[in-house]
């Protein structure tokens, strides 16, 4: 048939047909690679140890009100691991009136204050998957420009052969994503993804620097008692850190566990000895117990090592001095 | 004058230091941040937390919420939005998906007939 004959109806769709025809072709010659580099990557060589098939049909479902996938995505990610909580509950805590929308920083931060831990996955493809194959739903993250804005979505499973992503999203309980497609959305983002877990949980790509500090963020946002149970699991899975044991004994001094706090400074001080925040920390709990002398013996250590805290270690000092005097 | 009252309390609220850490007892935090990033983090404490609670008070919340809000942010957090609310992205529409799907479905439905 000519060009002649066509109806402008039928060169229309020709013309789709022609780009459509120019952009798989894109992908399938691998020019696709530079859109979706992680995706091609993975192609080439699937990251071994996980399983072709996951899907977590336990994670349930909360359909997005206008504007609000933040709060809709932490709820899901938040009942899943064990939290009594609704959205309505969280857009106080998550959503931002004049944006119309929440903050990254504040899904981690909101997490927080349920007591569990929030952890920023690596930016990888591979780690996502992981994360899903050892059981946690993933909030990742989208661009959806020029067609929509940024928008979150919990990742629930995959289906590695076939190359499609599960999630709940907005008002659909079970989107299929393509890997591509996804890759495309989320690559804009920088890749951003987290996990919320129990304290009693570390995830399956958990870096030991970058976990330690996260289960800090929930000790300092008040979940102390999360937090304990969290550096318990740290030191089974890392031994001897020292900077888990000072976090295990604070946690236990702000609940009042004095004893305990003891025994895991003191662990610290033996794994690092030079630590100045390990010795005033056992000096203080120390002197808080009455025994005022020993509490000397170890401020006086962390004085000779000088250095940042060289302030707070002296008015530690002072004040197990005074606290002595007192009770002579 | 009492709109004037009613701000100066909120100013008032937000700037009451945010206190965390107990007498004598020097915080996890200061043992997992960089070195460089604790040199900065004490004055910090008392400077961009009260900024960044400020500027989400003036995007819609109550002075309370927006410094509850920061108070579960770690000092890096604090750092990396303060002054920068506006331009990043806020995770917000769901709508967009749907429109994406009917794009890439019609291009397949056009590239199958």
């Amino acid at each position: 048939m000519g060009l002649e004959a066509l109806t402008p109806v039928q060169q229309a769709a020709r013309n789709a047909r022609l780009l459509a025809g120019v952009l798989v072709s894109a992908w399938l010659l691998g020019g696709c690679a530079g859109l979706f580099p992680q995706t091609a990557a993975m192609r080439d060589a699937p990251p071994p140890d996980i399983p072709p098939l996951v899907e977590l049909k336990d994670v349930p479902f909360f359909p997005q009100d206008e504007y609000q996938c933040g709060p809709a995505a932490l709820a899901t990610t938040l009942v899943a691991s064990g939290v009594k909580v609704t959205p309505e509950e969280l857009v106080p805590q998550v959503y931002l009136p004049e944006r119309k929308g929440s903050l990254q920083v504040e899904m981690l931060a909101a997490a927080r204050r349920h007591g569990r831990i929030s952890y920023l996955l690596a930016p990888k493809f591979e780690d996502l998957l992981k994360e899903i194959a050892a059981g946690n739903p993933v909030i990742v993250l989208w661009d959806q420009s020029p067609v929509g804005s940024w928008h979150y979505a919990v990742a629930i499973g995959y289906d590695f052969d076939a190359g499609d992503l599960y999630l709940r999203s907005g008002e659909t309980q079970r989107e299929k994503v393509a890997f591509p497609v996804h890759e495309f959305m989320w690559r804009r983002s920088g890749y951003w993804a987290m996990v919320a877990l129990p304290p009693e949980r570390i995830p399956a790509t958990a870096e030991e620097g970058r976990w330690l500090s996260a289960i800090a963020a929930t000790e300092r946002a008040g979940g102390a008692q999360a937090a304990r149970t969290a550096y318990e699991r740290f030191l089974n899975r890392w031994p001897r850190n020292p900077a888990a044991a000072i976090g295990l004994a604070n946690a236990n001094y702000s609940l009042g566990q004095l004893p305990a706090a003891e025994r895991a400074l003191r662990d610290a001080v033996e794994w690092d000895p030079q630590s100045v925040i390990a010795l005033n920390n056992l000096a203080q709990t120390l002197a808080d117990q009455g025994k005022h002398e020993e509490a000397l013996r170890f401020i006086e250590r962390a004085i000779a090592l000088g250095g940042p805290h060289a302030a707070a270690v002296e008015q530690t000092r002072s004040s197990i001095l005074a606290k002595q005097k007192q009770r002579q | 004058m009492k709109k004037m009252i009613c701000r100066m309390l909120v100013l008032l609220m937000i700037w009451t230091p945010f206190q965390v850490a107990q007498a004598g007892m020097i915080g996890t935090d200061q043992v997992v941040q960089s070195s460089s990033a604790l040199e900065r983090s004490a004055v910090m404490n008392f400077v961009s937390r009260a900024d960044v609670a400020g500027q989400l008070a003036s995007m819609g919340l109550d002075a309370a919420t927006a410094k509850d809000r920061v108070a579960a942010m770690t000092d890096e957090e604090v750092r990396y939005i303060a002054g920068k609310i506006n331009a990043m992205p806020a995770g917000a529409d769901g709508a967009g998906i749907l429109l994406l799907i009917i794009i890439i479905a019609v291009i397949w439905w056009a590239w199958k007939r």
